[in-house]
């Protein structure tokens, strides 16, 4: 018995996420060593406060991952997350320039951008409840070409600049001494609402029926659940959370927005969010694997990257793979471990014939 | 009673034919079209169809994938792919023949349809995540710069035969049909006649109204999932070759995002994304009319992709909520009837 608890415990899907993340840095040292050796590099690239300086860019779709998380677990999908984001920047852009300004006007359409953000949200939460008929990914498609077009028609084709006030933002991306670490202020956020996540979703009875309507939506609303609000509450959520996405964007690309900031971004978010654990199907996952995940992805892209000098397609390719990989494996091992159970059976059985 | 009599046929059509409603609005915009800009149809009519071709070309693969339930978004990295290879085998002197640069291409859209079929039937995995990554690596697959050093395929790269193979028109009288809209009116043809009449094709429905009533009956539902995904596959490959025979040019990110106007075409046709039903006759009602969309905007003045994007995304949220909702009404109205 203990020993079965042993092995599930390394068994379990965040410890080989944390394996992996553990191989691919030993293996990137090792590349990063052999280049200092052989006289290709100066001096190493790939050390802490490098990783650190350089995840920034690939952390910038962390908080949309957690919503999308959220939609996942439930069985659903979103497609629209980008738009929302890209929409609701366009929103804080066009408000705080017309309001001509100053620190008051940055407050009011950062409140602004996130109202957006939750507004999309609960747009695709309200048809998704209210026309189960139709699939959840074409209503997000349908939103998502919908919210594009909404943002070009606010602000065009043009590039908006801002003064020095807005400039405030770009102190997101900025680096933070912690202990003679630098830390991307970005990533601190993150894990902080990444924690608050956590314990909502794994701890407290609120989280836990998230997962309730993935496994079974029916069941889960025979069983007095408010199966509608909590989608559409989850909606709304990843609304807010693709708006502070957006927020975090604008920082990171001084301070310039244009209408088609995030396009594509949906993908990535899906990606990590299926890499740490969480399926189409619904009703697992955890947030521990999705930020381990957030963190795989942007240490292979780094390292990659960087140090073996692959073209940007080519990080896709491993993307690709680990991505199906991430599946694959478990199916496979499961399959291979009933088979293996099968056998041993029937040897048993008829071991128990020949004896008789 | 007379008028219960009457009232029977027009909800009973509706539930028998969902693209009935479609066929309205595709009317409808046609006619509001033409009012603003005279002479809409007859001088567009031939750009209508060869815009359309290649979605209605892929449109039938994602039908048969649709109805065994699963879906593919890997079909335009599949496009881009297998149209840059041939296009490079040519540039390379490797290839010239016409057709089997075709073949070609529709070889390698089936592998990638196989591997897609394979995983996600046997490895269990969901198509959507399968589809998902297979078009990363797919298009990443692309630039290939060391294995045959290309970044894209350029019109000088083309074997002059393959140049112009797509871009004639057959003239039949007052009409002029393109060669490329000719080759996707024989694919949907094909597929039709596939999915309506031969045994295999019914199985596809079966598998994905009910798939273990289906393996009761004797149907290998594996089997019928990969054979869905290997003709998606297919035709992705040969909406490829098309689109390097009538652009005559291909580079990494051909194509990317139109997956999404594919499946549109499907579900505005009536489709089901769940599976088990969905008519050739929707996929090429809702094909057309997002060609049309797309054609009619710039002519109203919109000459940004975004805006048509926008109102192409109007479009589809209302056709898709008027097909739900006329569909509730009809149901209702079936379930009066039974005085239940």
């Amino acid at each position: 018995m203990k020993k079965n608890k042993v092995a599930s415990f390394f068994l379990r899907w965040e410890f080989l996420l944390v394996a992996l993340l553990v191989l691919m840095c030993v293996v990137f040292n090792l590349q990063d060593a052999a280049r200092v050796a052989s006289g290709a590099a100066r001096k190493d690239v790939f050390n802490l406060p490098n990783v650190m300086r350089g995840l920034r860019p690939y952390m910038l779709y962390s908080f949309m991952t957690m919503g999308v998380m959220l939609i996942l677990a439930m069985g659903d999908i979103d497609i629209s997350t980008g738009a929302i984001a890209t929409l609701s920047v366009v929103v804080l852009g066009a408000l705080y320039n017309l309001m001509g300004g100053g620190p008051v006007a940055l407050v009011i359409s950062i409140i602004a951008c996130l109202a957006t953000g939750s507004l999309c949200g609960a747009i695709n939460g309200f048809l998704v409840t209210r026309f189960k008929e139709l699939f959840p990914m074409i209503i997000t498609l349908a939103t998502q070409l919908f919210f594009r077009g909404f943002g070009y028609l606010l602000i065009g084709g043009s590039t908006l600049t801002f003064d020095s006030t807005f400039g405030v933002l770009s102190k997101t991306y900025e680096l933070v001494d912690i202990f003679g670490l630098k830390v991307p202020i970005m990533v601190l956020i993150f894990l902080a609402v990444a924690v608050v996540f956590y314990v909502w979703l794994h701890l407290t009875s609120g989280g836990r029926k998230i997962f309730a309507i993935g496994t079974n939506a029916t069941t889960a609303r025979y069983s007095g659940l408010r199966v509608d609000a909590i989608k559409m509450f989850c909606f709304t959520l990843t609304g807010f959370m693709c708006a502070v996405t957006g927020i975090f964007f604008v920082g990171a690309n001084s301070s310039s927005i244009k209408a088609d900031l995030m396009d594509g971004y949906h993908m990535y978010a899906i990606a990590a969010a299926v890499l740490g654990g969480f399926s189409t199907d619904g009703g697992k996952g955890s947030v521990i694997g999705a930020v381990l995940s957030l963190f795989i992805f942007g240490i292979v892209k780094i390292g990659l990257g960087t140090l073996f000098g692959f073209a940007d397609s080519a990080v896709n390719l491993a993307v690709g793979v680990i991505l199906i990989l991430s599946v694959l494996i478990p199916n496979i091992s499961e399959d291979l471990s009933k088979y293996m159970r099968v056998r041993k059976q029937r040897a048993e059985t008829a071991a128990a014939k020949a004896a008789h | 009673m007379q008028t219960k009599k009457s009232s029977k046929p027009l909800y009973a059509l509706l539930i028998e034919h969902r693209e009935i409603p479609l066929l309205a609005v595709l009317i409808l915009l046609l006619v509001g079209v033409s009012i603003r800009v005279p002479g809409y149809i007859p001088n567009n009519y031939v750009n209508i169809l060869k815009n359309g071709s290649i979605n209605m070309v892929m449109a039938c693969g994602m039908l048969c994938v649709l109805l065994v339930g699963s879906i593919d978004i890997s079909i335009t990295a599949v496009l881009a792919f297998s149209g840059a290879l041939i296009g490079k085998l040519m540039g390379l002197g490797v290839l010239q023949s016409t057709l089997l640069a075709f073949l070609l291409a529709i070889v390698v859209g089936i592998v990638v349809g196989l591997v897609n079929g394979l995983l996600m039937s046997y490895g269990r995995v969901i198509s959507i995540i399968v589809t998902l990554s297979t078009s990363y690596i797919v298009r990443a697959l692309i630039p290939m710069s060391w294995m045959l050093g290309m970044n894209k395929v350029a019109p000088t790269d083309l074997a002059p035969g393959f140049k112009t193979v797509l871009n004639q028109n057959l003239t039949l009288g007052p009409l002029t049909l393109p060669y490329l809209a000719l080759l996707a009116a024989a694919v949907v043809i094909v597929t039709g006649i596939f999915l309506k009449y031969t045994k295999t094709g019914r199985n596809l429905y079966a598998v994905g109204s009910n798939a273990e009533a289906a393996q009761m009956r004797g149907v290998h539902i594996n089997r019928v999932k990969i054979l869905a995904h290997v003709i998606c596959g297919a035709t992705a490959g040969l909406a490829g070759a098309m689109w390097l025979a009538f652009y005559n040019a291909i580079e990494k990110g051909s194509a990317e995002g139109n997956e999404m106007f594919t499946i549109a075409a499907c579900v505005l046709g009536g489709v089901s994304v769940t599976g088990g039903y969905g008519k050739i006759t929707g996929v090429v009602i809702g094909a057309v009319m997002i060609a049309v969309i797309d054609q009619a905007i710039p002519l109203l003045g919109f000459r940004n992709k975004m805006i048509t994007e926008f109102i192409k995304g109007i479009l589809l949220l209302f056709a898709i909520l008027l097909n739900v909702i006329l569909q509730r009404i009809a149901d209702k109205q079936a379930l009066a009837r039974r005085n239940i």
